[in-house]
């Protein structure tokens, strides 16, 4: 081995076989994607604390690719737990499932009645190749090793298509889920927004509670048309034994505007990028999200505003909540293009320390190579305020509850921002079990 | 039970000392309001008011140095602020603290339950909307974070929706009456008054008489430099008012350790 030039990511012979099977099933463009990013992804290494900024601050030295093996998919009882979810938190969604190798599509007429399509991505890949190219065209094919590996290995997933002028009447909730000892997924969400149509999406990441471990590396792609609007919601609460690399990116054309909601709960590691490319003139993005984090969890959210055209807006707002060791690191870019004129762009970090071993890191940053602009950035870090709690115990409210009414206000104020009140209050409730501290990262599943 | 018992019960605060980051403020404050009565505490900027009440309302920041206090005869001082609260104890804070997240309504359901005092969701909300209409605070505010946002006259009408829905028996008013124009004044006074009687006491901080025109106090003290140097009727807040704290304060402020008995006779002579 030649000193100094880091190793490329030893091979995981699972992976291998899987993605050669693949290759061979696929056609065309899409065959030559696969190849092309398992050829890149065999001479990229891991992301390394050292070297990459972007990993400066979460070290994935532990995860071993080499032990994992695709997920065999997921059991009756976990599928019913997940259709049980969405009904709680939108009964009437369209429920998109994607824990390859199953997949499932229900609840879908109303929207396939209207020309919007709803399949797994694989699907979508035989019967609309110009349109699943399209929309994936939007990353490229080794961006990161994590990319790479996810453009040689998804299979399943879930892809929408919204026809022009289209409203999809009901909201689609995808699950992405994963069982098995070792399992690893590839969750997909892809979705193409012609001009002028609706949407309200969500990506719903979850896995039985408990310590198994796994590994999701997970990619949403989301092209709107011009005056396209996409509400977003992304819930992550996979079982506390599983890494999750993902990358959500919304391109938004001419005044498409996005509104994106994301909770993070779950997870052992998490890395997500959340990254919104406001290309047409008038775009507008309105992200906010809430975490929690408790126990040992390790959870990174790095995001970027690309504002590149002009009169584009977006907004940012992460409030973050760290228990026990947890650690929470936020680093974000405002990306401001010289053509971007008279862009109006915030972002804002607030973290609440509620224990002594608890940590978070906030750098938002700002790029601007245009000179008429409005951009600002905000962050904050502190344990609860002494005079807050004073005040409501004041009137006879004890410490610990008076905490979980500071810390339940402090994630509210963001909550309200979710875009469907259904998912809103399904998070609200999640919250909730997280701060009485009887929650586990992962859904309970019951045998029926 | 269904004979109507007097809730209101004594405060006796004897010998109390108290320093703020090891600094001494209060220096033996002596001071008794028997329930149901009706006592008002003035003095100078400064004097240690604001630090009485949150020493007797249980600020962690206040260090006891020395004396009690007692509410009912139960021992304040060893009980947390909580506890203390949940014995009828309700400050109305000069600067109330904003609280974004917390909305008015959550944060009164959740009080009302740790003392006790839960009722239906129905009849909560209708009492929370008469209290509200009384004092004229508009319905928006019930989904409103605590004070975020607030004017100065609006925390002060809200402290007194908190006192309202949570009927203390005992309730310190600190400055409520400080920068509320003539007409929140009196919405604010008569909030008070409604209550004020044999089932809540009152120790009302105030430098104004006009809010003691509503609240016709039994007694009022006046605190110096961390002391109950004098106690009176009524009348000495007019005099305040008229001559202001210096005929009374001067002459302890040059004579170091002057008592307390020597004091109440100079005034007596400048009365006569
Ligand atoms: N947190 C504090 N740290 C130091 N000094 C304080 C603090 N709070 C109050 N003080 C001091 O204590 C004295 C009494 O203050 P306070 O009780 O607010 O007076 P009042 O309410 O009578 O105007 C003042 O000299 C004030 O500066
Ligand atoms: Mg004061």
């Amino acid at each position: 081995m030649i000193t100094g030039s880091p190793p490329a990511t030893p091979a995981a012979p699972a992976f291998a076989l899987a993605v050669e099977e693949r290759i061979a099933t696929a056609h065309g463009w899409l065959r030559d994607r696969r190849q092309a990013a398992w050829d890149a992804f065999s001479t990229m290494p891991m992301p390394s604390s050292q070297r990459d900024e972007d990993w400066r601050r979460t070290d994935i030295a532990k995860l071993q690719l080499s032990g994992f093996q695709p997920s065999d998919g997921i059991d009756e009882p976990l599928v019913n737990a997940i259709r049980q979810r969405r009904d709680q938190g939108a009964a009437d969604a369209a429920l998109l499932l994607d824990a390859a190798p199953v997949t499932r599509i229900e609840q879908s007429d109303e929207l396939t009645a209207a020309g919007v399509v709803l399949s797994s991505l694989d699907e979508a890949a035989r019967l609309h190749p110009e349109l699943v190219e399209r929309a994936l065209s939007a990353v490229g094919v080794a961006e990161s090793p994590f990319v790479a590996l996810w453009n040689a290995m998804w299979s399943g997933g879930a892809f929408i298509y919204v026809p022009r002028s289209v409203h999809a009447a009901v909201p689609v909730w995808v699950a992405h889920s994963a069982a098995g000892h070792r399992g690893a997924a590839f969750p997909a969400t892809v979705v193409l927004l012609e001009d002028n149509s609706s949407l309200t999406l969500v990506d719903d990441y979850l896995s039985a509670a408990g310590l198994n471990e796994m590994f999701s590396d997970a990619l949403t792609i989301v092209v709107a048309g011009r005056d396209a609007r996409l509400d977003h919601c992304v819930l992550q609460q996979w079982g506390e034994g599983v890494w999750h690399v993902a990358l959500h990116r919304t391109v938004l054309a001419q005044n498409a505007r996005l509104r994106m909601f994301g909770a993070t709960l779950g997870s052992r590691l998490q890395k997500a990028y959340w990254e919104v490319m406001l290309d047409g003139p008038g775009a507008e993005a309105n992200i906010s999200g809430v975490v929690f984090g408790d126990g040992a969890q390790h959870l990174d959210h790095q995001s970027l505003q690309a504002h590149r055209a002009p009169q584009t807006t977006s907004r940012l707002k992460l409030k973050v909540a760290v228990r026990d060791h947890a650690r929470s690191v936020y680093s974000g870019l405002i990306d401001v293009e010289r053509i971007a004129q008279q862009t109006d762009a915030y972002v804002q970090n607030r973290n609440l320390l509620l224990s002594h071993g608890a940590t978070a890191d906030s750098v938002p940053r700002l790029e601007i190579r245009a000179n008429d602009v409005r951009c600002g950035h905000g962050a904050t870090a502190g344990h609860i305020d002494d005079d807050h709690r004073f005040y409501l115990m004041a009137r006879g409210v004890t410490a610990e509850d008076a905490d979980r009414l500071i810390v339940h206000g402090f994630l509210d104020d963001a909550l309200a921002d979710c875009p469907h009140p259904g998912v809103a209050a399904l998070i609200g409730e999640l919250l909730e079990k997280e701060l009485e501290g009887n929650a586990q990262a992962g859904i309970a599943v019951v045998d029926a | 039970m269904t004979d109507h018992q007097a809730l209101a019960a004594d405060l006796v605060v004897d010998g109390l000392s108290v320093a703020v980051d090891g600094k001494e403020i209060l220096r033996g404050v002596d001071l008794t309001v028997p329930a149901g009565e009706v006592h008002a505490l003035m003095g100078p900027n400064g004097s240690g008011k604001s630090t009485l009440a949150y020493t007797l309302s249980g600020h962690p920041k206040y260090a006891v140095t020395g004396g009690t206090a007692t509410f009912g005869g139960d021992d304040l001082l060893a009980l947390p602020a909580d506890a203390r609260a949940r014995l009828g104890l309700f400050l109305c804070f000069q600067y109330p603290t904003a609280i974004p997240g917390v909305t008015t309504v959550n944060f009164m359901r959740a009080a009302l339950r740790a003392q006790g005092k839960e009722m239906p969701a129905r009849e909560f909300i209708r009492r929370l909307n008469e209290e509200m209409a009384a004092l004229r605070i508009d319905e928006s505010f019930r989904a409103r974070y605590i004070n975020d946002g607030f004017s100065g006259g609006e925390k002060k009408r809200a402290e007194i929706l908190q006192m309202a829905m949570l009927r203390p028996r005992l309730s310190i008013l600190d400055e409520t009456d400080s920068g509320l124009d003539v007409d929140a004044l009196r919405t604010v006074a008569n909030g008070v008054t409604r209550l004020a009687g044999p089932d809540m006491s009152v120790l009302v901080i105030t430098h104004y008489p006009r809010i003691l025109e509503y609240l016709k106090p039994d007694r009022v003290h006046i605190l110096n430099q961390g002391r109950v140097i004098l106690s009176g009727g009524p009348e000495l807040a007019t005099q305040i008012e008229r001559e202001g704290y210096e005929p009374i304060i001067g002459p302890v402020a040059a004579e170091a350790g002057a008592s307390r008995t020597s004091l109440t006779g100079v005034v007596a002579e400048a009365q006569a």
